[in-house]
């Protein structure tokens, strides 16, 4: 199939949506538009797998003079990026079949909603193939505003309008950053063509524009201190959503940024440093507040910026091996981070997915009110269970597999004949090992408080299993988390390829040949250790099935009528933890001090919450600085039209001065 | 097969909880148990019928099978001298430190599975604890990474070779770590009392309150599996290749004696710290192992 005709397919499909979805009867409007998620996924699918196995596509359309030529291309990079987006997209939006019922009765709001979701589709995907500056900046735009649009749904809700907004603001900043960058290279290189931006790179220091587009593409993933949309975005998108956004969107800015890397010649050393060590503190500070907020969807929010984190450490490693000509370390580091892309897609959209049963059964974010939810929705709880293992990085899920290459990466570091390499690269073993760890601390809390013990309020919604359409998505993404987690070979020889073949590494070093072995034996182990848990947990119950067996209260360390108040809550699991980094993650509390004159106790309130540092102490500061001075112009815009008017006529007069003297 | 490892482990597995307690009781002054009395009690549990909490899922169920089987996996990654484990592979102490974190997700979990107001405790400390202490571990096998070249256990092990005085250093820095890395992961003093009978001051015992017959055995009997698998790994310092198997054997034997030993020593002359001091103690490991690496610069004239 030629690109041309896929190109027409995914449009038609595309116009069609948005012709058809309003004026369908309400109950097939998401079946629909699950339809033409899925034909658009399948034309885009098809050329992208065949790149991956052979060589790039492209096909040139000559556009206008602005514009110049527009070539769209799908090279391994690209496929690769649009495979991840369309599996999401595809359990996405066969989740929200689902997850948009009880909404039915909203009849344009879901019409908008759902052909903003083939609309957002189609701009991920045009995002990963198109070659022209202006014309990616255009698909990004719509990536942005499709987005943004898709976070509203609950528009009646403040919050959600008001998270909306911060991530259309934020957004716009970030392609503030981009356009420039662009429009730096067209004045350089007279071309928007993304070929000139190697070109560029050839010729002239990288660091500034490498600052630019690691702030407009780092705005969009995540790295701190950029990330402050998230928190809110997630948590505020419905949940199909909100595991799109998190499994594929952020996932663009690191398609951004590895087109970018690979393009740039020198100085990569020090800017893979920059970058492995910033996202060192990305990921740190993302789990940290990770493990203290109670909102669970949040928490899966910041845990994004965790991985986004690990993401850019295997870039960070991978642009350093290029920069000290080191092969093998740059295909580890680059590798791990392609795997880890995909890896972090499927479960971070499987955990997204199952935060949206529970919100939809229950109707609340806040894990402190639930407990023992496992016995009510089973299948709900085993698929958390299985996200939180897998985002753990622990075998035999597919986190392990790319963490593992990360790990690899970093330990071959080490052994660089460079001392400060080496120093650098064990801390950053050290960050990721604590990352590691706090991972398991936030993922254990979370599914336990959730999932497990007895209630911790009465509910008002009485929780029960949702619906198979909705588990049939989540059997899917759990069924490739297994299937890489065993065997791994399957994803990391085509991320090996992708990689070496943008870096024109034509023979492999022998140390990389190594690795898919090893991988191997990984799959295996897991394998095995799958086996081992079945094997003892079969001699387990043969054994005791012939003993007896009594089922009791829990032991109350001889206290009679314990209550499910008196368990653990994800707030007071955490509190050791959180009081060690209490110069990162601030408790702040709210209550009233006891009275001197109060004789008889009265009723009172305890409140507490964390405060996020950067939004706290940098962000919030600076923008009301910069409300408190823009005050100052508010005489400017005044709301009369007539001033409006004078205004317009003193800029053609200025402008008509201003070609009257030359000085235009 | 390379099972003289496994074999060694679980030999030693069956002593190694006995000789703890001996030592404690002939330094308190007491008559003791036999040193096989920990292996009786595990059995006798293995006989015994179970009390399920009435609140508890099917975690509660399978975490002591899935706990036992990572202690097992993690055990097949040890090697003995020159005798690699049943697995190796490059990178292999990545997986060792993973795997035996798959196994502590689920006790955490089971924990919590209670419902329990004082499992819940211990669920967040060992989550706390063993976080703090995963650092150390990193920087002790990337250091030795960085002296051998190679990044298995077993090449690392059998490169390992000790030269110069600071060789020695690091060397015996190197198996302090792993003395303290073992005691925090068993939760032995000082920083969890393991005889304790005060819910509220417990770490790993208050997590298994409720565990009780075939699984309590299985977690008992992991815990020793563990104590061993720490005792081959700080032995594994002191078998330089060359050695054949009969001087092996016996010096892991040693090692694990004089490791088991110490333990009790340890036990019978500390106290446990109060809480709040133990995230403190385990930075303190952190740092040591930095020291470690320092060390392994300079033996390799990285830094003057």
């Amino acid at each position: 199939m030629s690109l041309e005709i896929v190109i027409w397919c995914a449009l038609i499909a595309a116009g069609i949506s948005c012709l058809t979805i309003p004026f369908l009867p309400s109950r097939f409007k998401s079946s629909a538009a699950f339809i033409f998620v899925l034909c658009i996924a399948i034309a885009s699918s098809i050329p992208s797998i065949s790149v991956l196995t052979g060589s790039p596509i492209e096909m040139i359309f000559h556009g206008s003079g602005v514009f110049g030529n527009i070539p769209v291309r799908i090279d391994a990079l690209s496929a690769w990026f649009i495979l991840i987006v369309n599996f999401t997209c595809i359990s996405g939006a066969l989740y929200g079949i689902g997850y948009m019922k009880p909404y039915e009765d909203q009849k344009s709001n879901t019409s908008l909603h759902w052909i903003l979701f083939v609309v957002f589709q189609v701009s991920m995907i045009s995002v990963c193939v198109l070659h022209n500056s202006l014309a990616f900046l255009i698909a990004w735009e719509i990536m942005s505003i499709s987005s943004a649009l898709l976070v509203i749904f609950e528009h009646h809700k403040s919050d959600t309008l008001k998270a909306g907004m911060n991530y259309l603001v934020q957004m716009h900043i970030g392609v503030v950053f981009l356009s420039i960058a662009f429009i730096w290279i067209y004045f350089s290189e007279g071309s928007f063509e993304f070929e000139k931006i190697a070109s560029f790179f050839a010729h002239h220091p990288p660091a500034l524009l490498f600052l630019l587009f690691f702030v407009g593409f780092g705005i969009k993933s995540g790295f701190i201190p950029l990330h402050t949309w998230l928190p809110y975005a997630h948590p505020a998108a419905p949940a199909h959503v909100s595991g799109v956004m998190s499994g594929v969107i952020v996932k663009m800015g690191i398609y951004g940024l590895l087109r970018i890397v690979f393009y740039l010649y020198s100085d990569l050393v020090f800017l893979g440093e920059s970058v492995l060590i910033l996202s060192v503190l990305t990921s740190f500070y993302g789990i940290l507040n990770a493990a203290v907020v109670r909102d669970f969807k949040r928490m899966l929010a910041f845990c994004t910026i965790e991985n986004i984190g690990i993401i850019g450490m295997g870039i960070g490693i991978g642009m350093i091996g290029k920069g000290i000509n080191n092969p093998y370390l740059m295909l580890l580091g680059f590798t791990g981070a392609l795997l880890h892309t995909l890896n972090h897609s499927l479960y971070k959209s499987l955990l997204f997915f199952t935060a949206g049963n529970l919100y939809q059964k229950l109707h609340t974010r806040n894990m402190e009110h639930l407990g023992g939810l496992i016995k009510k929705m089973p299948s709900t709880g085993f698929f958390f269970l299985c996200g939180a293992l897998a985002i753990g990085g622990l075998p035999p899920f597919n986190g392990f597999i790319s963490e593992f290459l990360i790990y690899s990466g970093l330990v071959e570091g080490i052994k660089s004949d460079n001392v400060q390499f080496s120093a650098m690269m064990m801390l950053c073993i050290v960050g990721l090992a604590l990352v590691g760890g706090i991972s398991l601390l936030t993922f254990t809390k979370s599914f336990s408080v959730i999932f497990l013990g007895t209630p911790r309020t009465e509910l008002e919604h009485h929780p029960e299993e949702v619906s198979l359409i909705m588990r049939i998505p989540l059997f899917l993404i759990l069924a490739a988390i297994v299937i890489i987690g065993i065997f791994p070979n399957a994803v990391f020889i085509p991320a090996l390829s992708i990689v070496s073949g943008l870096n024109g590494v034509h023979s492999f070093p022998d140390e990389i040949m190594t690795v898919s072995p090893l991988l191997a034996i990984i799959g295996r182990v897991s394998l095995m250790l799958i086996l081992f848990i079945a094997l003892i947990y079969y001699v387990r119950s043969t054994i005791t099935a012939s003993k007896s067996s009594v089922y009791l209260p829990t032991w109350g360390c001889g206290y009679g009528s314990p209550n499910g108040r008196m368990q653990y809550t994800a707030k007071s699991f955490s509190k050791s933890f959180a009081k060690l980094f209490s110069f990162i993650v601030m408790e702040k509390k709210k209550y009233h001090e006891i009275d001197v004159k109060t004789i008889f106790p009265q009723s009172r309130t305890f409140h507490s919450n964390y405060l996020e540092f950067f939004e706290k102490n940098i962000l919030d500061p600076v923008d009301n600085r910069i409300l408190a001075f823009m005050n100052y112009f508010t005489f400017i815009h005044n709301g009369r039209l007539q001033v409006y008017i004078l205004y317009g006529f003193f800029f053609i007069v200025i402008l008509i001065a201003a070609t009257f003297f030359n000085l235009l | 097969m390379n099972i003289l490892s496994l074999i060694l482990i679980l030999c030693a597995s069956l002593f190694f909880t006995g000789i703890v307690i001996r030592t404690k009781s002939i330094l308190s002054g007491r008559k003791g148990p036999g040193i096989f009395q920990p292996l009786k009690d595990i059995w006798r549990l293995f006989r015994k019928g179970a009390v399920y909490s009435q609140t508890s899922s099917y975690i509660f169920q399978i975490a002591p099978s899935i706990y036992f089987a990572s202690v097992l996996i993690a055990i097949f990654l040890i090697p003995v001298g020159n005798h690699p484990g049943i697995i190796s592979f490059r990178g292999d102490f990545i997986f060792f430190a993973y795997v035996l974190a798959l196994g502590k997700f689920f006790m955490i979990i089971s924990a919590m599975d209670t419902g329990s107001s004082f499992s819940g405790m211990g669920a967040s400390r060992e989550a706390l604890y063993s976080l703090l202490a995963e650092p150390a571990f990193f920087i002790l096998m990337g250091s030795f990474a960085l002296l051998t070249g190679y990044s298995s256990f077993y090449e690392i092990f059998s490169a390992l070779h000790f030269g110069s005085s600071i060789s020695y250093a690091v060397g015996f820095l190197a198996a302090i770590v792993l003395v303290i890395i073992a005691l925090i992961e068993n939760s032995r003093m000082p920083i969890d009392d393991p005889k304790t009978h005060l819910e509220l001051t417990m770490i790993h015992e208050v997590m298994i309150l409720d565990n009780s017959g075939f699984d309590l055995g299985l977690i008992l009997y992991a815990t020793n599996l563990k104590f061993a698998m720490y005792g081959a790994l700080i032995a594994n310092f002191f078998l330089t290749p060359g050695y054949e198997w009969y001087y092996s054997i016996p010096i892991f034997i040693g090692v694990q004696f004089v490791f088991a030993i110490t333990v009790g020593i340890i036990e019978s002359f500390m106290a446990r710290f109060r809480m709040n001091h133990n995230p403190q103690y385990i930075f303190m490991l952190t740092s040591i192992s930095i020291l470690i690496f320092l060390g392994v610069l300079l033996i390799l004239g990285k830094i003057a």
